[in-house]
């Protein structure tokens, strides 16, 4: 019999059944969920980072923690097998990249590098009761918005800018000298507005010795901020506060050194760009006494020691202090992951949340006390170091008991480098 | 007789694999995973607002390079309207439609008005959303660049009215959106207003000494286009739970919108539909073929996804649809429709 509309001839029943049986059949040999989950064997982990795309360098730069993890994880008695996956810089393809990883076996999901795709991440997650471990995203609204499996191994902005002003004060202290008026410079991306709305709320009541002046904003694409730098200059800023990602870090100095301003400092409450290895190779000289204020690995732990052996031996061309806030912050993502699977005994992912939310590592990477979540899975026990370029390599100067050296500030003038 | 205007000039083959498509995606959701969940969902968005653009583009013949302006403006704004007044999304879109078709209309008029054509209303499309992304940048009370986070709602499973739940409730709701759109654009083409817009984009000059008002009729396209639009953006906003200006706003999102019709073929009702089944597989089929062949080179998908297009561009030039319909006997062979009724008549 055929289905006829309007005096048309349509399709028979059996046509439909047919195609239809057809259809579902083939999408379901496609689309089989993955093969029910053993709760035991190894913990299986999908890195999710920005390995492609204009977060690209960074994201490459998180990824060698999972070369350096498989063996240093693997030394510490923790059974882990890692799954890597590319964001490419985009938050669509973080949701899809983040299903792709748990329908591949992922018990836990560790990343996103940057707060949008790891907003994406997060949504994936929460629908699929599935942990996610944060190695890098500082967007405090990420940790308000009511998830439930999710675990931020690192400081929000407010926190990042909060630990920055008394250890700027401690440089001033130190060096005996304080600039009296300084400029935010910073990209207008998510974390470089979050940085600025955590200094808005707590300049008034920092007690810095210096006034701040209108602060200055940018595209992170721009090609040229010569302009910017040039208002900058302009406003007799004696220090230059910045928020800043890879390369355009490397267009602010650039321009400075060409519009010779020659502020008393460059900081940064904890952004990257200042002591990424390319920074150093592109301008040389120019890259030292830049100072990033930020949580920092603790060189003299055992644990760091065995990190940069590894990565020596993985990456010998390579420069690990270009590489190590990076690979440290993702590391102790990683180490949180594991050790909350050694403790819960299982992969099931019921078991590792409330093992994650009980979590107190004290084998970490990054300086600072034993790694705990609060209710909204926060670690709020970080603490920041002040790393300054000296020697074109990435130095802690300040707490003094992890200093390898003392804090240079004034900077020495662009002309009066070696 | 709706379903009979619908399906005009579609083969008996093509109806059949049609409804059986239909049928099989209905009922995937029960054996599919999340994962390919979440693929279909994308696919069926790109369908989506391909097809809006399709409106514009395809039927009018009104090139707009700045779509991702309406994707924008309709997520914000349900986005905003939720946060700060408690609207659910259906409720939002009341709002944010009609908004951007008054802005797309606005945006057309300027460049209609004013005999802008061509390349440079495209130049214009591209201009609107760039500096509504730059204006996004810096309204704090939406999270200017630091982006827009909507609350997670947990616990209380499928909430359709509020657009909260599992994949399969997205699912579903992309997917009737497509299939409204399609029916919608097929509906809207065999009317007085389609037939005005063929003639506007086949000859204006033409068109105009017939007596067809273009400046209304193009209007009427661009309207139409942006606030089918919104509605995807309303949907990406709830769907992804954050939204950066750099994100829905940018140039990059207005081509990912175009390019699922050109692939598939413009101006035909079908052709976004399948250019975005091609094209989302595409770039998901790279990345499986890369991690089977053990090749982790970062950017080398983007490299086969960009290789694969340029293909179907050259052999394909007007999309892949007109081809594979005539090919495949899923439609009726263009001029054939006319002997076929005139035969019938007799």
């Amino acid at each position: 019999m055929s289905l006829t509309l309007q005096g048309m001839t349509w399709l028979t029943r059996r046509q439909v059944l047919v195609g239809s049986a057809g259809l579902v059949g083939a999408a379901s040999v496609l689309g089989a969920p993955a093969l029910g989950q053993s709760s035991s064997g190894p913990l299986k982990i999908g890195v999710l980072l920005p390995r492609s795309g204009i977060l690209a360098q960074a994201g490459q730069s998180c990824a060698r923690a999972e070369a350096i993890g498989a063996s240093v994880l693997k030394g510490l008695g923790y059974s882990v097998e890692i799954l890597s996956a590319d964001t490419e810089s985009n938050t669509d393809t973080a949701r899809a990249r983040a299903e792709k990883l748990i329908n591949d076996g992922a018990h836990v999901i560790v990343g996103a590098f940057d707060s949008g795709q790891t907003g994406a991440a997060a949504q994936v997650c929460e629908q699929r009761g599935i942990p996610l471990v944060v190695n890098i995203a500082a967007a405090p609204q990420l940790t308000e918005q009511g998830y439930k499996t999710f675990f931020r191994n690192f400081p929000t902005s407010l926190d990042l800018v909060g630990n920055a002003f008394p250890l700027m004060k401690e440089v001033f202290a130190t060096t005996g000298k304080a600039p009296t008026k300084a400029l935010f410079l910073h990209a207008n991306d998510t974390f470089g507005m979050a940085n600025k709305g955590a200094f808005e709320r707590l300049f008034p009541n920092a007690a810095m010795p210096f006034s701040m002046l209108e602060p200055i904003a940018y595209d992170p694409k721009a090609q040229d901020l010569s302009v910017e730098v040039a208002k900058a200059k302009a406003s007799g800023a004696e220090l230059l506060i910045v928020t800043t990602r890879a390369a355009d870090a490397i267009l602010i100095v650039r321009e400075m050194v060409k519009q010779r301003f020659e502020p008393m400092g460059i900081m940064s409450p904890g952004s990257s760009g200042l002591y990424d290895e390319q920074f150093y190779k592109v301008l040389g000289k120019y890259s030292d006494y830049a100072t990033t204020i930020l949580p920092w690995y603790d060189g003299k732990t055992p644990l760091s020691q065995q990190v940069r052996a590894e990565f020596v031996k993985i990456f010998p061309k390579d420069n690990f202090e270009g590489h190590a806030f990076n690979i440290g912050c993702t590391l102790d993502a990683l180490l949180v992951a594991a050790d909350a699977h050694k403790r819960a005994g299982t992969t099931a992912a019921p078991a590792l949340l409330e093992a994650l939310r009980t979590t107190k590592l004290e084998t970490h990477m990054m300086i600072g006390p034993a790694i705990t979540f609060d209710a909204k899975g926060q670690n709020v026990n970080f603490s920041s170091a002040v790393v300054q370029n000296l020697d074109q390599r990435p130095t802690v100067v300040l707490p003094k008991g992890a200093a390898e050296k003392a804090p240079v500030f004034p900077m020495p003038g662009w002309q009066n480098r070696g | 007789m709706l379903t009979q205007d619908l399906f005009e000039g579609v083969t008996p083959r093509g109806k059949m694999l049609f409804t059986a498509g239909l049928g099989a995606l209905l009922l995937l959701p029960e054996v599919a995973d999340s994962y390919l969940i979440s693929i279909l969902t994308l696919i069926f968005w790109f369908a989506y607002v391909g097809q809006a653009w399709n409106v514009m583009m395809g039927f009018a013949g009104q090139l707009s390079l700045g779509h991702a302006l309406y994707v924008g403006l309709g997520g914000y704004g349900a986005a905003a309207l939720y946060m700060h007044l408690g609207l659910g999304p259906w409720v939002g879109m009341l709002v944010v439609v009609p908004v951007c078709a008054l802005v797309g209309m606005a945006i057309g008029w300027l460049g209609f008005r004013f005999g802008v054509r061509g390349v440079h209303f495209a130049l214009l499309t591209i201009a609107c959303a760039e500096f509504t992304r730059v204006a996004f940048d810096h309204i704090t009370a939406l999270g200017g660049s630091g982006g827009l986070f909507l609350p997670v709602v947990g616990g209380r499973g499928d909430d359709l009215l509020m657009l909260r739940g599992s994949p399969q409730l997205y699912y579903y709701v992309m997917l009737v959106l497509a299939l409204l759109a399609l029916a919608l654009c097929r509906i809207v083409t065999r009317t007085r207003l389609g037939y005005f817009w063929l003639a506007l984009r086949e000859n204006p000059d033409a068109a105009a000494a017939l007596g067809i008002p273009l400046l209304r009729v193009k209007l009427l396209a661009v309207g139409l286009s942006a606030g089918m639009t919104a509605v995807g953006g309303v949907f990406y906003a709830f769907y992804y739970n954050n939204l950066f200006p750099d994100q829905v706003f940018a140039m990059g999102r207005s081509i990912e919108i175009l390019l699922g019709p050109i692939v598939g073929g413009i101006g035909t009702v079908f052709g976004p539909v399948l250019g975005a089944m091609i094209l989302t597989p595409l770039g998901e089929g790279a990345s499986l073929l890369l991690e089977a062949l053990g090749i982790t080179l970062p950017g080398t998908k983007q490299v086969i996804y960009g290789l694969m297009l340029v293909l179907i561009i050259c052999f394909r030039p007007a999309g892949i649809w007109p081809w594979l319909a005539v090919k495949a006997g899923l439609v009726v062979p263009p001029g054939e429709t006319d002997l076929r009724e005139k035969g019938e008549a007799e």
